[in-house]
Parts: C-alpha cells; sequence; structure tokens
C-alpha cells in the first residue's frame, strides 16, 4: 500500500530532478523522491545514530583532544 | 580537572565545522566551548546555511571562526557525497578537512559521520563538545547537565528523549565519582 503525502520542495530541486528525467536518468519524480527517501533513511540508521551519539559521549568524558 | 586532561589546553587544534553544531551549541549560548580551539573552518555552504538559521552565531566574538569561501574539491569526497547523499555545506565541510589537512570535523550528521569515517577524518557532534567543556574546565559540571537536559527545549538538535536522559545519568555518575 501507498501512501499519499504532500509536501513543499525548493523549486531549484523540482528543476534538477526534472532535468535528470528529461535526460532519462529517472523514469519520474514520484522514483526520485522515494530514492531520495531510501538513501535517506539507510544512512541515517537509529542505531547507527546512537551509536556515534555513545561514541560522542565517550569522547566527551575521556578523549584526549 | 576531572578524568584526563585535556591536550587542546597547551596544544590548539584546528577543526572544521557543519552547520548543526554551530547552530545547536548557539541555540544553547554555548558556542564558547569551541573556544580553546585555534581555529574553527566553515565552509561556504555552511556559513551561508548558519547565517539563514542563525546569523547571530558568526558574530561569536570568543571563537576563531574561518570563513573559507574557495573549496577544493577531491574525487574522494564526491564519491563519498553521492554514497551518503550529502548535503553541500557536509560535501564542502569534508572536502576542507582533506585540502587544509584537518583531522576534525564537527557534526550531528549521521551520514556526515559515515562519510568521515570513511576518509580517516575523526568526527564530534554537540554532546561531545558540551561534555568536552568540563574535561577542559570551559564549564562546570552542572552547567552542561543543565545544558544538557535543555536541548529539546531550546534546540533543534533531535535526539530521542530516552536516549539524552540515560546520557545525562551517565556523565552525571562519572563526573560524581571523579569529584
Amino acid at each position: 500500500m501507498n501512501n499519499i503525502i504532500q509536501a513543499e520542495i525548493p523549486e531549484q530541486l523540482c528543476q534538477q530532478a526534472e532535468l535528470l528525467i528529461q535526460q532519462g536518468w529517472a523514469s519520474n519524480l514520484q522514483e526520485i523522491i522515494n530514492d531520495a527517501l531510501r538513501r535517506y533513511l539507510e544512512s541515517h540508521q537509529e542505531l547507527l545514530t546512537e551509536a556515534f551519539i555513545q561514541e560522542d559521549v565517550e569522547w566527551g568524558l575521556r578523549g584526549n583532544d | 580537572m576531572l578524568n584526563g586532561a585535556c591536550v587542546v589546553m597547551t596544544n590548539k587544534t584546528l577543526v572544521v565545522a557543519d552547520a548543526g553544531v554551530l547552530i545547536h551549541l548557539d541555540e544553547l549560548g554555548a558556542l564558547d566551548v569551541l573556544r580553546n580551539y585555534e581555529a574553527v573552518f566553515v565552509p561556504n555552504a555552511v556559513w551561508v546555511e548558519v547565517l539563514h538559521h542563525r546569523p547571530q552565531a558568526l558574530k561569536n566574538d570568543s571563537i576563531a571562526l574561518i570563513h573559507v569561501s574557495d573549496v577544493s574539491y577531491s574525487p574522494k569526497v564526491t564519491a563519498m557525497a553521492r554514497l551518503f547523499t550529502l548535503h553541500s555545506g557536509e560535501y564542502e565541510a569534508l572536502n576542507v578537512c582533506l585540502d587544509q589537512e584537518i583531522d576534525t570535523l564537527l557534526t550531528d550528521d549521521t551520514a556526515a559521520r559515515l562519510a568521515a569515517n570513511n576518509l580517516n577524518i575523526k568526527v564530534h557532534g554537540t554532546l561531545g563538545l558540551l561534555i568536552r567543556a568540563v574535561r577542559c574546565d570551559l564549564r562546570s559540571p552542572d552547567n552542561i547537565l543543565q545544558l544538557l537536559a535543555d536541548i529539546p527545549k531550546k534546540t533543534t538538535l533531535h535526539i530521542r528523549p530516552q536516549l539524552l536522559i540515560s546520557v545525562i545519568e551517565q556523565v552525571k555518575q562519572e563526573w560524581l565519582n571523579n569529584k
């Protein structure tokens, strides 16, 4: 099942996306938005973020720089 | 001094900042925790972003901000930026790290941290910098505990509330044990 969401996107981003579609790098805007969202979620996984925060806290407490 | 020496006090260090850390520290009125870095390099894309959201952060006299308007781009960083879909500020910040041979990036962004790790660049964020301020005798433990507790209501830094509570508890215990 797909959800429909409404979002405001800067005009410049839209134009760049449209250009990619015209050049044949993507089939439509939805494909680009899905891919961008998927990549964002992959690189911002909760466990990863929490691990980084813990590393940061350890450095804050016991680092030497 | 609590738990370990802070080398920065005698051997000052250069760092590159992403927008998030500058904005979040300014929101807490704590940009001065960066004052014992010799200089904080701010790439142009980051400068523009901070100027848009938090212009007063760039006028803080307690820290040495260096506006880097001319950034050289590395193919390695370009590849990382694509892989981790980095924003222009994070992209420029990593490029400045490589170009200026600065080994520390200040960012709160997970993707930027991942990319920096892959480029052997050390990364520190708002929480670490606040906690470090006690180690470096820049702020008191009570003051930093209060600032950590203020993060959800005073800043745009998003942290899972339970995780923040456990971090506060962890550092409180650590500082109590070292008193």
